[in-house]
């Protein structure tokens, strides 16, 4: 017994044109290359030095995909060699960098790079997907970025077109087992690659019914995959595994442990988004929110730096845990929480505005406390952005420092001199006699001038003598330069301004010191919460109040007043700081990545099963209501005075009713069948728009020749007639382009002759 | 045909009828989650692949606690669930059914049509392979079930090899698309080797759509058997059939192939168009066809006899099995076959396509008889009789020649051999 296979013709209601094996191979090399570029721009955000090699796939991509018959002229040595040079080039990455991640990634573009080159098979198709894939968590897990979102999104509907892709193709191929490709070999697909037709064939074979189908399903997909995101048990393990330890971390910009001047202004040219904030309070917002960050104690030569000796005596031991515990004591009444969303890149160093009860983490960090300084600093810079949450803040603007406050009223040298640097005022003599004058100056000859006095006085000394500038000029010659400046009438900078003021300060016998961070920002209307941007960067001065013990803000660029904490606190802050521009809309979705995904956890769960158990009851009792209310308005219009007016409007409206639902019975679903049922052709089918466009411009021609008339009768069947019954369209049409000249040629005599008259 | 009895021969999730059950959530949830009765999954590579790889985002993802990876995770699950629900979409509303072409002959080819519907609205259905096979039934041979716990010295293997070795398989595979509310008709050729009944079986239905994550393979129970002739045989003539003229007052009117009329009938399928008679047809309202009356009276009645006592080697009898059912197909169509008999049967006279295709369907399934008695040929003689010479004449019966060939002979002599 013998056995073999025939097909025969399928009789459908109306049958659509289908795609043939051809075509499927080519929206599969198209399906296949979109994915691979989509995964390698990964790199675009992700902080991996690969960007040669991404620019070398996108383009050889690229151009794979536009020529499909440029992959046959690889000579067939580049695919011999491809794997043993691959697998070298990642040895020797690994061996140069040390480093695994970035060079697993680099390796997965070499490998996106070659696929992309070489006519594939099913299980290159296969690597391409698992390659992609790769690389997009990669760059979602280490940026933790809301583009990863986007991207998955996109990626997934493109991958798992390209499956289906495959699986029709397959199908379509009677599921025999593919012939291996020679190399330099090429395809018959490719051969008769011709984008335009097959987009066009794509249009034509498309049915809006079964493609609107696929849109919902894909939206299916993301709102099962929301739901199981939100449903998938969370347990933390102990031994966690962090990706990021894969890779070197490097600053890109920010806060670093010393700051020349013009570090922060440059900081202030970047308008991205440095920091975001919820507050679960919004009437413990201050009107003007300092973040602090860093404290620099010493100067020289024009920089302030965070001292060796301060961080070896300030900062303790490096600890690892989800939490810490903070100077502030604790205050009556509901605690109030601010979640700080830091980006990556911005500094290692963490805002805060002040001291604070507990800081919590969301997963576990490796950080030293400085707790008289207020300083909280992770061991490397994220590279993705970095959630926590702080407890009991005190915005007040003033830190108590009772250790400093101790040893400053004793004056204890042995004991200052841990903190010596913040009283030093490392500038030449000339400079310090300049100073010194300035101090006098400012202090008019008083010598018995309190710490707050002094600091309200050099601010307003310092706004009268300088204006603002982001770019400054320092005058030339010798000595200090923050001096010169500072002795000069030149606009400056918030440094200048807080370096000024440190010397000053300390000239008078205050310690001071410099404080970077950010200050203000703007209150997202969409998302409510604090958006802090890189151009928020600023630095100010702190100097220590011997009456208070505590380390008061000077900012003589902020407002005035600002530092004695008492400025407007909650909505009437919030007032001048709303943001409703379409950039706070975008971040208001940044936010919400935050705030419901990446910083999703157990806690987060039980708050939102519990928000959708209070969102059914709740719509539970509405409904009730809500149908209470009709039934007694119900009862209300029944139990109404019957009039023949109101009897007239009722059957009316019965008889409508009734009608319709008859009509709709007998005719009406018949009717919308047929509407929706395929009729071989739809009015946006782009082969009859086409014939009826050429109709068009013949009958704007106005000669007609025998050539125009016979094609009119062709393009007429094309425009109107059934499919069956066409002649070849591109041939008719191009002999309608030939009429049409043919036509046009005609008249211009006749036209000429008619002008002459004229 | 009634519905009834087309939804019988319809297989496939899209065959209506049954006892339905009451629909409730549980029960679809529940269908969705666990396989049917007979529907088999089986993950493919790329499922093997998506599954690890879900796994493997897993364990990061409650390792890292990184959110990221949860949503990875979830997508991957959502893919996975989509790829049931638009698996379950496409074999939704999908009917099947087998058609065999008949007549078949042994060693000839043979069309196995496999019919598909869909009757979904607007979904059109992808991606489907059927899995079919053929074989011959041997109703001779008892069919007993054997134990291969408690039976000696029964090697599984062999005879499951050996089943397998009757059974001839083929793939046929959904090529282009099943437009929605359409139908397609796939087709299977296959050549049974010997005479019988040939049962085609549609094994199962599988599908890779739509991201060929998982296989799924639905069984069926969808089967159709048709009778396979004996294969014609090239014979030698011998004088006494061409030469043989009707003694005189033999002659007796009977249907054949000459130029007067003899009789009108029913119009049965495979009878000429050109047969028909149209003022008849349309006076009656019935489809008639002529029958032509045999140009010459003389005509032979063929008589098998199987007796396994003369048959005693079986690719004797199965030679003479094809060269009787040769002969009868040339007889009648020469208008010269008058009867038929088959051992001791009662004689079945031959006068229009039909009976000779019952003839034909017996043969196909004819074996050696232990006892064949005291047959009596189409005439009504006993074998005793017609080696006399008593009653009428004309019998064809046949008998071994040699240890290979067969016979046909006519009143004792030689008609026809191979």
């Amino acid at each position: 017994m013998s056995a073999g296979e025939k097909s025969s013709a399928g009789a459908g209601r109306g049958k659509r044109p289908q795609l043939g094996v051809e075509e499927l191979h080519q929206l599969k090399w198209l399906l296949g290359g979109g994915l691979t570029l989509l995964a390698v721009w990964t790199v675009l955000y992700m902080d991996v030095e690969a960007w040669t090699l991404m620019a070398l796939t996108t383009v050889t991509t690229g151009a794979a995909l536009i020529w499909p018959r440029w992959p046959a002229r690889v000579p067939a040595l580049v695919h011999t060699l491809a794997f043993p040079v691959i697998v070298a080039f990642f040895a020797g990455d690994l061996w140069l960098t040390a480093e695994v991640l970035p060079a697993m990634v680099r390796l997965g573009i070499l490998l996106l790079l070659y696929r992309g080159i070489s006519y594939r098979q099913r299980r290159d198709d296969l690597q391409v997907i698992v390659m992609g894939l790769f690389l997009i968590v990669v760059a979602g897990v280490l940026t933790v970025s809301l583009l990863f979102a986007v991207q998955i999104l996109i990626y997934t509907g493109c991958a798992l077109g390209f499956l289906l892709v495959i699986t029709l193709t397959e199908a379509a191929e009677g599921g025999a087992k593919p012939v291996p490709h020679k190399a330099g070999e090429l395809p018959a697909w490719a051969a008769h690659a011709d984008w335009r037709k097959l987009f066009r064939r794509l249009r034509e074979v498309a049915d809006w019914r079964v493609v609107t189908l696929g849109a919902a399903l894909f939206v299916g997909v993301v709102a099962v995959a929301a739901l199981l995101f939100l449903a998938i048990p969370r347990f933390q393990l102990e031994n966690s595994l962090f990706l990021d330890r894969y890779i070197s971390k490097k600053a890109r910009t920010g806060f670093s442990d010393s700051i020349k001047f013009g570090d922060v202004t440059e900081i202030q040219q970047d308008t991205s988004v440095a920091l975001s904030v919820d507050v679960s309070d919004r009437g413990q917002i201050p009107a003007a929110p300092y973040w602090r960050m860093l404290v620099l104690d010493e100067y020289r030569n024009g920089t302030f730096r965070f001292s060796p000796g301060m961080r070896k005596a300030a900062l303790g031991r490096e600890r690892t845990d989800t939490a810490l515990r903070g100077e502030a004591r604790p205050r009556l009444g509901e605690a109030v929480f601010w979640t700080f969303y830091l980006e990556s890149g911005v500094s290692r160093y963490l805002p805060l505005l002040g001291e604070f009860e507990r800081l919590q983490f969301r997963e576990p960090q490796n950080f030293q406390l400085a707790a008289e300084l207020n300083v909280v600093a992770l061991r490397d810079e994220p590279v993705s952005m970095t959630a926590y949450r702080v407890e009991g803040l005190d915005a007040s603007g003033a830190l108590r420092d009772p250790a400093f406050a101790k040893r400053w009223q004793e004056r204890d040298a042995a004991a200052l001199l841990r903190t010596a640097l913040q009283v030093r005022v490392a500038v030449g003599e000339a400079d310090r006699a300049r100073l010194a004058g300035t101090v006098a100056e400012i202090t008019a000859g008083s010598a018995a001038v309190s710490a707050e006095e002094f600091s309200r006085r050099a601010e307003d000394w310092l706004r009268k003598n300088h204006g603002y500038s982001l770019s400054p000029r320092v005058p030339d010659g010798e000595g200090d330069p923050l001096v010169r400046w500072l002795v000069s009438h030149e606009a400056g900078h918030c440094e200048l301004f807080a370096g000024s003021l440190v010397l000053l300060a300390r000239t008078a016998g205050f310690p001071a010191r410099v404080v970077t961070g950010f200050r203000g920002g703007s209150w997202n209307a969409f998302s409510n919460n604090f958006t802090i941007r890189n151009s928020d960067a600023h630095a100010w001065a702190e100097v220590f109040d011997e009456a208070t013990g505590a380390w008061r803000r000077v900012d003589a660029l902020g407002a005035v007043g600002s530092a004695l904490g008492n400025e407007a606190k909650g909505e009437a802050a919030l007032a001048s700081r709303l943001d409703r521009s379409w950039s706070a809309r975008f971040d208001s979705l940044r936010v919400f990545w935050y705030r419901r995904i990446v910083n999703f956890d157990q806690r987060s769960q039980v708050e939102t099963l519990r928000a959708v158990k209070t969102a059914t009851q709740n719509t539970g009792v509405v409904f009730r209501q809500a149908l209470e209310r009709l039934h007694a308005g119900l009862k209300g219009w029944v139990a109404g005075p019957w009039d023949g007016a109101r009897l007239v409007k009722v059957a009316a409206t019965v008889a409508a009713v009734g009608g319709f639902a008859w009509w709709w019975w007998t005719q009406g679903r018949g009717w919308l069948r047929g509407r929706l049922q395929w009729r071989g052709g739809r009015p946006g089918d782009p082969v009859r728009a086409t014939a009826g466009r050429w109709l068009g411009e013949i009958a704007e021609c106005g000669h007609r020749i025998p050539e125009t008339e016979a094609v009119v009768v062709e393009l007429q069947r094309v425009r109107y007639g059934a499919r069956e019954t066409w002649a070849e369209p591109a041939a008719v049409f191009r002999r309608a382009r030939q009429a049409l000249r043919a036509a046009r040629r005609a008249g211009r005599p006749a036209e000429r002759q008619l002008g002459l008259k004229g | 045909m009634t519905t009834a009895d087309e939804a019988e021969r319809w297989g496939g999730p899209g065959v209506r009828g049954g006892a339905r059950r009451t629909f409730t959530w549980s029960a679809l949830l529940w269908a969705l989650v666990h396989p049917q009765r007979g529907h088999r999954i089986v993950p493919t590579l790329p499922g093997v692949l998506l599954i690890g790889l879900s796994m493997g985002i897993g364990t990061a993802a409650y390792n890292s606690s990184s959110n990221i990876l949860f949503i990875t995770l979830s997508l991957l699950l959502g893919c996975l669930i989509l790829s049931g629900v638009l698996s379950w979409l496409n074999l939704r509303g999908v009917g099947w059914r087998l058609r065999l072409a008949v007549p078949l002959r042994a060693g000839h080819d043979a069309v196995v049509g496999l019919e598909l519907r869909n009757r979904k609205t607007f979904l059109p259905t992808y991606g489907l392979w059927f899995e079919l096979a053929s074989r011959t039934l041997d109703p001779a041979v008892a069919q007993r079930a054997e134990s291969t716990v408690t039976g000696r010295g029964i090697d599984v293997r062999a005879m499951l090899a050996k089943a397998e070795a009757a059974v001839t398989r083929g793939r046929l595979a959904l090529r282009s698309r099943l437009e929605p509310e359409g139908e397609v008709r796939l087709e299977w050729g296959c050549k049974p080797e010997k005479r019988g009944v040939l049962r085609v079986e549609l094994a199962g239905v599988g599908s890779l759509f739509p991201f060929g994550f998982l296989k799924k393979e639905i069984g069926t129970e969808l089967s159709a058997e048709a009778v396979v002739w004996p294969a014609p045989v090239e014979y030698r003539r011998h004088a006494v059939i061409s030469a043989r003229r009707p003694a005189g007052g033999e002659r007796v009117a009977r249907a054949g192939t000459g130029g007067d009329l003899h009789a009108l009938r029913r119009y049965a399928v495979g009878d000429s168009h050109r047969l028909i008679h149209w003022k008849a047809s349309a006076r009656t309202q019935t489809l008639l066809v002529r029958q032509f009356a045999a140009e010459s009276a003389e005509g032979f009645s063929l008589w098998l006899r199987t007796d396994a006592g003369v048959w005693t080697r079986p690719e004797q009898f199965e030679l003479l099995v094809s060269f009787c059912a040769s002969l009868a197909e040339d007889l009648f169509r020469a208008g010269r076959l008058t009867g038929v008999a088959i051992d001791a049967d009662a004689p079945m006279p031959v006068r229009r396509v039909h009976d000779v295709e019952a003839f034909l369907d017996r043969l196909a399934t004819v074996r050696c008889a232990e006892d064949v008695g005291r047959a009596k040929d189409p005439d009504g003689r006993t074998a005793e009789e017609r080696s006399e010479g008593r009653g009428r004449k004309n019998v064809m019966t046949f008998v071994p020649d040699g240890a290979r060939g067969v016979v046909a002979m006519v009143d004792g002599e030689r008609a026809a051999s191979v």
